[in-house]
């Protein structure tokens, strides 16, 4: 009987529902708890480049976010860009004061960069020489500005100092009233 | 070494004698992507480990009733859906290793030691005796995660589990190339080396 054919495809069937069941009881368990820690964690890395704003809008779904204080009076914005590295896109998510200042910079964990190399974009030592810093001086050394690569290769460091720079001409105008 | 084949031996075989990695020589592609620090090394083998004891349970108790024919399928379906429920769980209560294994969780489908035990082992034995054979060989992947994962994180960032353990000199100037390809690859036989001159004896 277990080698039969119609038993052949009953038990692959049997065993695609069974298995669907169980993950769909998984899922359904871990499901509010999966979109409450990705909510957490954008709202964090949002306050994190923005720390003077206490709320948080939406102007375009998951890339430009408008920041209030507790007054509700307006703060500045966070925009989401993702310029290509070397593995990869690279999200980096900026925040502008309301005079188009870097309040910070914040760099995906999600990347693919090299180790050891592009994957230094996140230490805080390159992240923090964005700050205060309005679009125009944002431009590294090799470039005929003034912010350190991470490595002497600048890919991963231009795609993201381009992609912040690209970025703050291109969302400026969500700064004007 | 004990001669006479005893259940304990199910256990015992996988960290050594019969190591997964270092002497099976299965599974190699994930140890050697995802050995690049301790950390990422033992949270890969964690989820890995839960997948093989999973699925080798539950290959072996439905063993009787699974075609031969179509097996490979069915272990395929058992194995992912062990996979996706850690993947699950994984994301909803631990965020931060979830973001540093990324990818290669789902990976896990294709991790050889997973399919190659249940069909080698689960599908021919009892429950009780393929629990066994799935904490044995899980353990001798921690190990030789842990080891590969240590070394590399050591010689390419000067560090262990995230804390500095070189001098500060060795931190400005590591060597880099352990955490490539490369380094992983010189590691392992280095490893396969150490192992041979244990376990062959002349």
């Amino acid at each position: 009987m277990v080698q039969s054919k119609a038993w052949m495809i009953v038990s692959l069937v049997l065993t695609c529902i069974v298995a669907a069941f169980a993950l769909a009881e998984v899922y359904a368990v871990t499901r509010p708890t999966i979109e409450r820690q990705a909510a957490d964690a954008l709202r964090a890395s949002l306050a994190e480049v923005l720390p003077a704003a206490s709320t948080f809008t939406e102007f375009e779904p998951g890339t430009v976010w408008s920041g209030h204080d507790a007054s509700g009076a307006r703060v500045g914005i966070v925009f989401k860009t993702q310029p290509r590295g070397y593995g990869g896109p690279i999200t980096v998510v900026v925040g502008l004061d309301t005079a188009g200042i870097i309040t910070g910079l914040g760099v995906g964990t999600d990347m693919k960069e090299t180790p050891g190399l592009g994957l230094k974009a996140r230490e805080n030592w390159f992240r923090d020489q964005f700050k205060g810093r309005p679009a125009d001086q944002v431009r590294l050394k090799r470039d005929n500005g003034t912010l350190d690569a991470i490595s002497a290769a600048t890919i991963t460091s231009r795609a993201v100092t381009d992609g912040v720079r690209q970025g703050m001409e291109k969302h400026l105008h969500y700064l004007r009233p | 070494m004990n001669t006479t084949p005893s259940r304990w031996q199910y256990f015992v075989s996988g960290i050594i004698k019969e190591n997964p990695v270092l002497i099976l020589m299965i599974g190699l592609c994930p140890t050697l992507a995802t050995s690049v620090s301790a950390r990422d090394a033992l949270g890969m083998a964690a989820a890995a480990s839960f997948v093989l004891i999973g699925s080798n349970v539950v290959v072996s108790a439905i063993r009787k009733v699974v075609p031969s024919s179509v097996r490979i399928p069915i272990f395929i379906i058992v194995i992912s859906t062990f996979v996706t429920i850690i993947d699950y769980v994984l994301q909803a209560y631990q965020p931060a290793m979830y973001r540093v294994l990324g990818v290669f969780v789902p990976l896990i489908v294709v991790n050889c030691i997973i399919l190659g035990r249940a069909e080698a082992f689960a599908y021919g034995h009892g429950v009780f005796d393929s629990l066994l054979d799935a904490l044995g060989k899980s353990v001798g992947y921690a190990l030789v995660m842990l080891v590969m994962g240590s070394l590399r994180e050591i010689f390419a960032a000067g560090t262990w589990f995230g804390q500095a353990v070189t001098p500060a000199w060795f931190r400005a100037s590591p060597m880099l190339f352990m955490i490539f390809p490369p380094g992983a690859f010189f590691l392992i036989g280095i490893l396969k080396a150490l192992v041979n001159r244990l376990t062959i004896r002349a």
